[in-house]
C-alpha cells in the first residue's frame, strides 16, 4: 500500500476517534447555522405561508413577453403569485397598482411586481418594471429580489428578445429592419464597445444577453450599472444594462444583505478554516511525540507525509461543507441538488485551498501556540472582509481590494454564484480556478516552508 | 552493519557529534553511553538516516544511507528515545500502520502482529488504546513497533527511560533473546549498569566525542586502579587516612573518604592497620571498578547528577 494511503487512512482514523474533533468539525457548525438561520429569517416555511412568498403582481402592460413573465413566475415554487382582489360585491378583478400599495402598507403581503404599461417602450429598448417591497425581513426582500431576478433573466430572456424583434420585424418590414439592428448594434458598439458583427448576430437571433445579468449577482439592478464606465466590457455586458428594474420599498429603508446561500456558504468555509488549522496544529503533537522520526525512518519520504495531510484535509473539507450545505437544504430549503455538480466542483478547491491553507500556518509556526494564534487572527479577519458574516458589497471599498485576496471570499462567490445565480459547471470554472490555484501556491509555499523548518527535523 | 567515519554534525553553532568514527559489525550488541547532551539522539538519527552529517560519512551496509534512498531503510529498525505512537489509537492499530508503512499487509502483518504483541507480553491489550496504557506497557509496545519490518539492525535509543524494573527486564530479555538471533543494535543509555549487563561493546560518549571504545574488561583497565575502599570520615579515621595516602589515593568527598591503592597494595595490610586504628570493618565498602568509575575518570564527572 502506498505510504500516502497508509497515512491518508490513519489521519481518517484518529480524526474519527476523537469525538471532540467530529463535535466540533460538524456538530457545532451546523447548530450555529440553525442558530443564524433564526436571527435571520432564513427558515423557509417561516411566514411565507404554504405556497411559498406572496408576490402580488399588477399588469398594466398589453405586452404578449408580460403574460410570459407571469407564467413564469407563477411556475417559481417559492412564490405565491396575487393576482387578483375582490370587488365589493364578490366579484374578482386585476390588482392596481393602488391596491397593492395599500396592501403593503396593511402587511397583507409585502412585495409586489408592476409590469408598466411601457414594460417595452417605444423610445428605449429594454423592459421596465417595478418592484414594490416592505422590506421587514430583510433577507426575505434579498431573497424575493433574487428570485425575481432569477426568473426574469434566466426564462424568459429568448421569449422576450425574439417578441422585441418580431415587433420590430413586423413594424419596420424586412429591409428597414435589418437597416435598424445594424444602426442599434453599431450604436451599441460605438457607446459601450464590443464587435459590431456579433452584436447585431444576437440581436437577429433576439438574444441580449439577459441570462450574463443573472450571472453577475452583486448587480441587485441592472439600473445601478453605470452605462459609460468600462468601454472595454464584453457586449454581454452591455446588453444586461438594458433591462430596467425600477425599486421601490413602500416601507423602510435601503437594504441590502446576503441570502442563505452566502450565509451557509460564508459560515462553512469558515469552520472549515477553523477545522484544518486545527488538524494542522497536530503536526505539532505527532512531532513533539517523536512519530516523525519514525515514520521517516520507514520507506517514506516527507513528500508522502504531506500529501497525505493534504489528501486529509481535502476529503475532510469536503464532507464537512458538504454536510452544512446539507443542512442548509433541510434547514432553509437551499435548493443543492439541481446544482450538485457545480456545487461539488466548487466545494473541492475552497477546500483544497482552506487546507494548503492550515498547512501554511504549520509549515510558518515554530510551536503549536503560535499556529493556533495566527489561525484564528488569520480565518476570523479573512472571514470578516472576505464575506462570510455580510456581503463585501457593504464594506468601504479599500477593504473590498482587500478581500479579493482571501479564500473566503472566492468561496462564497463560488458558492453564491452557483446556488442563488445558478452558474453552470463552466460558468463557474474561473472562480473554481481561482480557487485550485490559490491551493497551488500555497501548498507550494507550505512545502518549501516545511523543507526549511524544524518540524521533520 | 554500519560504520561511521570521522561524522560531524552541528545544529547551527553547537557541535553535537565531532569526528565520530564507529565501526558497528553484524550480530553485534554496542552500548552507547553517554550523560544527557551528549550526542546518543544526533547519532543515532544519522545512524537511521533522518539527518545527513555536515561532514564524514555513513555508511549501512557498505552502502551510503541517504534521505534519497529508501530501499535501505527495511534493512534497520529506529526505537526513538520518545513514545513514537499514536496514543490515541490501540496497540494492534499503531503495529498495523508501522508494519504498513513498510509496505506489509494481510496474513502476513496479521501474524507479524500477533507475535510482536506476544512476545513483549501485551497481547491481551491489543485492543486498548495506548494512552490507557503504563509507562513500561508503552515503551514495550514503542519497542515491538520499530521490528515488524524485521529488520537487520536495530537502533534503540534509551528504551527504558521512565519505567518500572519489571518491565525494563522484559525488554532486556527481549533484546538479549534477538540479539542472540542475529540482530545487530546499537542501544544508547545513561544507565552504566545496561551497559554493562547488556551490550558486548562499549562506546562512551560525550561532548559528541567518543572517549573510549571496547569491551567492559577492555574499558576497566583504563583504570589506574582495581578497587576502590569507601569508608566514613570520622575523627576516629583521621590519623588511619592521613597513613594511607602513603599506599595509594585518597580523596575526600562529601564526608566520605575514596581510597584508591596502589597496585600491589595488599589489601590484608589495609585492614590489619585499620584495626589497629580501632576502626570497624563493617564501615569499610570495596567497590569494584565500574563503568562509573571509568567515566569519571575519563571525563572528572559523574555520568549523571
Ligand atoms: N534539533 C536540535 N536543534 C538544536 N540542537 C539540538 C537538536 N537536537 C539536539 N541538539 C543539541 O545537541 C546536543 C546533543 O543532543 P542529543 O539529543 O543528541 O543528546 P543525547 O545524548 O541524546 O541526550 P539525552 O540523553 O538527553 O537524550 C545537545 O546539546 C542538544 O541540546
Ligand atoms: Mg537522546
Amino acid at each position: 500500500m502506498n505510504p500516502i494511503f497508509v497515512l491518508f487512512k490513519k489521519g481518517v482514523l484518529l480524526f474519527t476517534r476523537n469525538k471532540a474533533a467530529v463535535i466540533i468539525t460538524f456538530l457545532v457548525p451546523i447548530i450555529l447555522i440553525a442558530l443564524f438561520g433564526f436571527v435571520f429569517g432564513l427558515y423557509k416555511n417561516v411566514d411565507s405561508g404554504p405556497g411559498g412568498i406572496p408576490l402580488a403582481i399588477v399588469n398594466l402592460s398589453t405586452e404578449p413577453a408580460a403574460t410570459d413573465l407571469i407564467a413564469a413566475l407563477k411556475l417559481e415554487k417559492s412564490f405565491r403569485i396575487i393576482a387578483e382582489t375582490k370587488n365589493a360585491d364578490g366579484s374578482m378583478r386585476p390588482l392596481t397598482e393602488a391596491d397593492v400599495r395599500a396592501a403593503i402598507h396593511n402587511n397583507h403581503y409585502r412585495f409586489a411586481l408592476i409590469l408598466p404599461a411601457d414594460l417595452v417602450s417605444d423610445d428605449a429598448l429594454g423592459i421596465h418594471l417595478k418592484f414594490l417591497s416592505d422590506p421587514r425581513n430583510e433577507i426575505e426582500t434579498q431573497m424575493v429580489n433574487g428570485l425575481l431576478q432569477k426568473t426574469i433573466f434566466s426564462r424568459v430572456p429568448q421569449l422576450l428578445g425574439q417578441s422585441l424583434q418580431h415587433h420590430s420585424k413586423k413594424f419596420l418590414g424586412d429591409a428597414r429592419f435589418e437597416t435598424f439592428n445594424r444602426t442599434i448594434a453599431d450604436t451599441v458598439a460605438a457607446n459601450y464597445g464590443g464587435d459590431r458583427e456579433e452584436i447585431y448576430q444576437r440581436l437577429i437571433s433576439g438574444d441580449f444577453g439577459f441570462g450574463s445579468l443573472t450571472s453577475s449577482s452583486k448587480t441587485t439592478t441592472a439600473s445601478t450599472a453605470k452605462p459609460g464606465d468600462e468601454k472595454a466590457a464584453g457586449a454581454a455586458d452591455i446588453f444586461s444594462r438594458i433591462a430596467r428594474i425600477e425599486t421601490e420599498q413602500v416601507v423602510g429603508k435601503q437594504v441590502s444583505n446576503p441570502m442563505a446561500a452566502r450565509l451557509v456558504g460564508g459560515y462553512a468555509i469558515m469552520f472549515l478554516l477553523f477545522a484544518l488549522s486545527g488538524s494542522a496544529s497536530s503536526l505539532f503533537e505527532e512531532k513533539r511525540s517523536g512519530i516523525y522520526q519514525r515514520i521517516l525512518s520507514a520507506p517514506v519520504r516527507l513528500s508522502h507525509i504531506l500529501w497525505s495531510r493534504f489528501l486529509f484535509g481535502l476529503a475532510l473539507g469536503t464532507v464537512q461543507v458538504s454536510a452544512l450545505f446539507l443542512a442548509g437544504n433541510i434547514l432553509f430549503g437551499l435548493d443543492l441538488f439541481s446544482h450538485a455538480i457545480p456545487l461539488l466542483a466548487v466545494i473541492l478547491s475552497a477546500a483544497a485551498a482552506c487546507t494548503a491553507f492550515g498547512m501554511l500556518l504549520a509549515a510558518v509556526s515554530t510551536t503549536p501556540e503560535m499556529a493556533n494564534g495566527l489561525a484564528t487572527l488569520l480565518v476570523l479577519l479573512m472571514s470578516a472582509i472576505g464575506g462570510a458574516w455580510f456581503p463585501v458589497s457593504m464594506m468601504p471599498e479599500f477593504i473590498q481590494h482587500f478581500s479579493k485576496l482571501t479564500i473566503v471570499y472566492w468561496s462564497v462567490e463560488g458558492f453564491a454564484s452557483v446556488l442563488w445565480a445558478g452558474q453552470s459547471l463552466m460558468e463557474i470554472l474561473p472562480t473554481v480556478g481561482i480557487l485550485t490555484g490559490i491551493a497551488a501556491g500555497v501548498m507550494a509555499l507550505a512545502v518549501w516552508c516545511f523543507k526549511r523548518s524544524a518540524m521533520f527535523d | 552493519m554500519l560504520t561511521l567515519r570521522s561524522v560531524t554534525k552541528r545544529y547551527s553553532t553547537l557541535t553535537a557529534l565531532d569526528g565520530v568514527s564507529l565501526d558497528i559489525a553484524p550480530g553485534e550488541f554496542f552500548g552507547l553511553l553517554g550523560p544527557n547532551g551528549a550526542g546518543k539522539s544526533t547519532l543515532m538519527s544519522l545512524a537511521a538516516g533522518l539527518r545527513s552529517p555536515d561532514s564524514g560519512e555513513v555508511l549501512l551496509a557498505d552502502g551510503a544511507l541517504s534521505k534519497a534512498n529508501l530501499t535501505a531503510r527495511h534493512t534497520l529498525g529506529l526505537v526513538p528515545q520518545t513514545i513514537a505512537l499514536y496514543t490515541d489509537l490501540t496497540a494492534e492499530q499503531n503495529l498495523r500502520i508501522f508494519g504498513q508503512l513498510y509496505g506489509l499487509g494481510g496474513r502476513d502483518l496479521q501474524t507479524r502482529i500477533d507475535e510482536a504483541l506476544e512476545s513483549v507480553q501485551l497481547a491481551d491489550r491489543r485492543h486498548s488504546v495506548v494512552q490507557t496504557f503504563s509507562g513500561g506497557m508503552q515503551r514495550r509496545l514503542n519497542l515491538v513497533a520499530s521490528l515488524l519490518h524485521r529488520p537487520k539492525l536495530l537502533l534503540c535509543d534509551e528504551p527504558t527511560v521512565g519505567i518500572d524494573p519489571q518491565s525494563r527486564n522484559a525488554i532486556f530479555d527481549f533484546l538479549e533473546k534477538r540479539n542472540r538471533e542475529g540482530l545487530t543494535i546499537i542501544y544508547s543509555t545513561h544507565y552504566m549498569e545496561e551497559a554493562e549487563r547488556l551490550c558486548s561493546r562499549i562506546g562512551i560518549i560525550d561532548h559528541g566525542k567518543i572517549l573510549a571504545l571496547g569491551s567492559l574488561d577492555e574499558l576497566l583497565t583504563q583504570l589506574p586502579f582495581e578497587d576502590e575502599i569507601v569508608f566514613p570520615e570520622t575523627p576516629v579515621t583521621a590519623t588511619f587516612s592521613a597513613q594511607l595516602s602513603a599506599h595509594g589515593q585518597l580523596d575526600t568527598v562529601d564526608g566520605r573518604h575514596r581510597f584508591r591503592p596502589r597496585p600491589g597494595y595488599p589489601l590484608s595490610v589495609f585492614f590489619a592497620t585499620a584495626e589497629q586504628s580501632g576502626i570497624a570493618t563493617r564501615l569499610f565498602e570495596i567497590q569494584r571498578p565500574s563503568l562509573e568509575a571509568v567515566f569519571l575518570h575519563l571525563t572528572g564527572r559523574k555520568l549523571r547528577d
